[in-house]
């Protein structure tokens, strides 16, 4: 799986996917159900899939220090860093074509229960062909795996921005809303593919739990994605004019979602969400940067050039997320799965800022990963 | 350091001048500190102390801040004065004595102390430079960005769900204040009938080219009524399609229009305004004015039979003609993605002077609530009674018009 750290190179040549530093904090299990009752069998089997990404890396450290879980299967191109004496570790290439016979097996040999799927790009990736194979048709093969398998669980990676954003929108989008994002950009499309593929493999009466969690844009002092990049410029261009709602969620909340979706048996779909909104203005000068509006079609043109050159965080498909609000409503998460997020969306983002400002002046030289 | 202070003969004032100075300086420079004056800050507050600063220059300073006390407290703008005259003194002398001194003095201020800890924090963590990166902290453009001219003075770092702004409202409430009670002279008539608190919803009719009457419903309810109630309006798709105007009515308290914000806010016991003509209203031609266009399809009618929301007809008079709408250019609207093009006695006349409204006078009404106790939630789903429901709330507002309509004398003084 670990194919995720393959392609999309970044400008600096790091991998274009979630990449993370620092093993989890503490704070991480505050929201993580403790005490819960779970009708789950006393020690169960979690696959991961992309454990060396941000999630997968953090999540794994997490269940390494529950009781609940006897073994971890860590899937991926390389080993996760918090790999400890539970966690076993396969090398598998999700893009493979022969991956579904290998991951049936090891599923088979480890008798795997529950499937935590969080393969998929955190940020645009120049290799379209290779993301496709990786996020549509991987989980395609993963599905597959786990029919031929006992896996009775999926918990599924899936991000608030593909509800897409358009000025008709709500300003809470609750997880009955369809899907918009632009299906031209493959980053969008290929999760919806891979978000309807799991929704089959769930369907009622096959006795499978499936819990989608789509979160927002992860924000926090460990986490690498497009959005930190875009914010870590000194000055950071915006659409005139414009002056969309925006929203986050807290590394620590995100991976404390899994956590719970892996602990407990909560079928269904969930907006993992930080509460409250900021409009990109303020977030721009919290981060302590300098917004610059620039009118769209130049905006476009731009982007354009500068993805095309390898040069902009994300290609222009995602300049209406500048414009247009896409906020999504935590609310179903907090009355179904019991989750409800620690940090708000200001205090992920001040989080953030913080540790991306001590970067900077070479106080904390934690080198992404 | 207090050794070095008793050796510097005149220990008392000294020390005690030290705080003071530094506290001024955090008042008058801090926000913009710029590294150099840094540099001689920390000196500054060492070398006061210390036995290199001659005694006789230190000797002619104490009267001046020191004894007139009682009278400078009147006059702070003085005394500022005064202490940033001395300041430039010492900081010369500082210089001066700095220079002089054979010996590094040893670190005593708070931002040295910071410097200090962070060098070890690196020297532990084995980081090379620390102690520089520590100063750069306190004197890098970040610092200025923060607190400097690009700061959130006119922004709140908060803002609620839907995107109201606080901070940013405040700012221009004067201007709205102006437009509701000089401009427009908006007379408000049946406030009492919004409830002090709790959900409801005001129905009102809608019109006037530019859609102001949101702003000025919510001005009405922030002025006029006894309770400190809180009203959102819900605008049309369109202006948040536009440049700046979305953003804008957006942070002054508009909600885009559709079912789900609504019951949104009504769940939170929030006041809300609906406009069910919805563009139709806004775009209708002068000849048509005060006439209601077709309400919707009762969308406003099935929130309140869900949520249980009483409903407060009204009427606003007046609107109309701020913007009399002459001609609506079709072809163009479609060419230039807006909903309209209006042709207006001055609108593509004058050019963008042109969209300034018509100096007429207001009159918002607020009718009897209409409460919807007797039916269920499940009456909702009933088409046929909806439709009755929503003419009736129609007929209400229609009737409200026709007899302001029939009181008003003139169009510009009511």
């Amino acid at each position: 799986m670990a194919a995720r750290r393959k392609g999309g190179k970044r400008r600096d040549g790091k991998p274009d996917l979630v990449e993370s530093s620092i093993p989890p904090a503490a704070p991480l299990s505050r929201s993580s159900g403790a005490g819960v009752a779970t009708s789950l069998p006393k020690s169960q089997v979690v696959a991961v899939t992309g454990a060396a990404g941000f999630l997968g890396l953090n999540l794994i450290g997490l269940l390494e220090e529950d009781d609940r879980v006897r073994r971890i299967v860590s899937l991926d191109l390389e080993p996760p860093r918090t790999a400890g004496q539970k966690t076993r570790v396969y090398e598998v290439d999700l893009t493979q074509p022969a991956t579904e016979e290998r991951v049936a097996e090891i599923f088979a040999a480890e008798g795997v229960d529950a499937l935590v799927h969080l393969a998929f790009l955190a940020s645009p990736s120049h290799s379209t062909a290779w993301a496709h194979e990786l996020e549509s048709v991987g989980t395609m093969h993963l599905l597959n795996a786990c029919r031929r398998t006992q896996v009775r669980k999926l918990v599924m990676w899936s991000q608030t921005v593909l509800y897409g954003a358009h000025p008709t929108n709500p300003n809470f989008l609750s997880e009955k809303h369809s899907l918009r994002a632009r299906r031209a950009e493959p980053f969008f499309a290929d999760k919806i593919e891979a978000e309807a593929d799991a929704l089959r493999f769930g369907r009622p009466g096959k006795g499978r739990v499936v819990t989608i969690l789509r979160t927002a844009t992860l924000l926090g002092p460990t986490v690498r994605n497009y959005l930190t990049r875009y914010l870590s410029h000194r000055i950071v261009p915006t659409v005139l004019g414009f002056d969309p709602l925006w929203q986050f969620v807290h590394e620590a909340d995100a991976v404390a979602a899994f956590k719970l979706a892996v602990d407990r048996d909560t079928p269904g779909i969930f907006n993992i969400v930080g509460e409250g909104v900021l409009p990109l203005s303020t977030v721009i000068r919290l981060a302590g940067r300098m917004g610059l509006p620039v009118p769209r079609p130049i905006m476009n043109t731009v982007t354009g050039a500068l993805w095309l050159a390898q040069l902009s965080e994300a290609p222009p498909s995602f300049l209406d997320y500048l414009q247009y609000v896409c906020v999504a409503d935590g609310d179903l998460a907090q009355r179904q799965m019991g989750f409800s997020p620690v940090y708000t969306t200001r205090e992920a983002l001040i989080e953030y800022a913080s540790a991306q400002h001590l970067r900077e002046v070479k106080l904390l030289s934690e080198t992404p990963a | 350091m207090s050794s070095k202070r008793k050796q510097g003969g005149s220990g008392a004032p000294a020390s005690e001048r030290a705080p003071r100075r530094r506290k001024s300086r955090r008042r008058t420079k801090a926000p913009l500190a710029d590294p150099a004056s840094d540099e001689r800050g920390e000196d500054g507050t060492l070398g006061i102390g210390s036995r290199v600063i001659p005694p006789p220059e230190m000797h002619d300073e104490p009267p001046a801040s020191e004894t007139p006390v009682v009278e400078r407290m009147l006059d702070p703008a003085d005394v500022q004065e005064e202490i940033r005259a001395l300041e430039a003194r010492l900081d010369g002398m500082i210089r001066r004595a700095s220079e002089r001194a054979s010996e590094p003095p040893p670190p005593a201020s708070l931002r040295d102390q910071v410097g200090t800890a962070a060098r070890d924090v690196a020297d532990r963590l084995g980081l090379p430079g620390g102690g520089e990166a520590a100063r750069e902290l306190f004197s890098s453009d970040y610092f200025l960005r923060q607190w400097g001219r690009l700061s959130l003075r006119n922004r709140s770092e908060e803002v609620d769900d839907f995107g109201l702004d606080p901070t940013y409202e405040k700012r221009i409430e004067p201007i709205l204040d102006f437009l509701y009670k000089h401009y427009f002279r908006v007379s408000t008539s049946g406030i009492e009938n919004i409830p002090a608190s709790g959900r409801c919803l005001v129905v009102a009719n809608h019109s006037g080219t530019l859609p102001i009457d949101g702003v000025m419903l919510r001005s009405a309810v922030r002025i006029e009524h006894p309770s400190v109630r809180e009203l959102r309006w819900l605008a049309e798709d369109f202006i948040f399609y536009l440049p700046f105007a979305g953003a804008f009515f957006n942070r002054i308290g508009a909600v885009r229009a559709c079912q789900e914000n609504a019951e949104r806010l009504l769940k939170k016991g929030s006041l809300v305004a609906v406009f069910p003509e919805g563009i139709k209203g806004i775009k209708k031609l002068y000849k048509d004015r005060y006439n209601l266009q077709r309400f919707g399809r009762g969308g406003f009618i099935r929130l309140c039979l869900r949520t249980q929301t009483p409903l407060v007809p009204c009427a606003v008079i007046g609107a109309e003609e701020t913007n009399p709408m002459l001609y609506r250019v079709e072809y163009l609207s479609k060419a230039l993605g807006l909903p309209y093009v209006p042709v207006t006695p001055t609108f593509p006349l004058l050019g963008p002077l042109g969209i300034v409204p018509a100096p007429s006078k207001w009159i918002i009404s607020f009718g009897e609530p209409i409460r919807f106790e007797g039916y269920g939630p499940e009456a909702a789903d009933d088409h046929v009674l909806v439709g009755r429901l929503s003419e009736r709330v129609r007929s209400a507002i229609q009737g409200m018009l026709d007899r302001g309509l029939k009181d008003r004398r003139s169009v510009w003084f009511g």
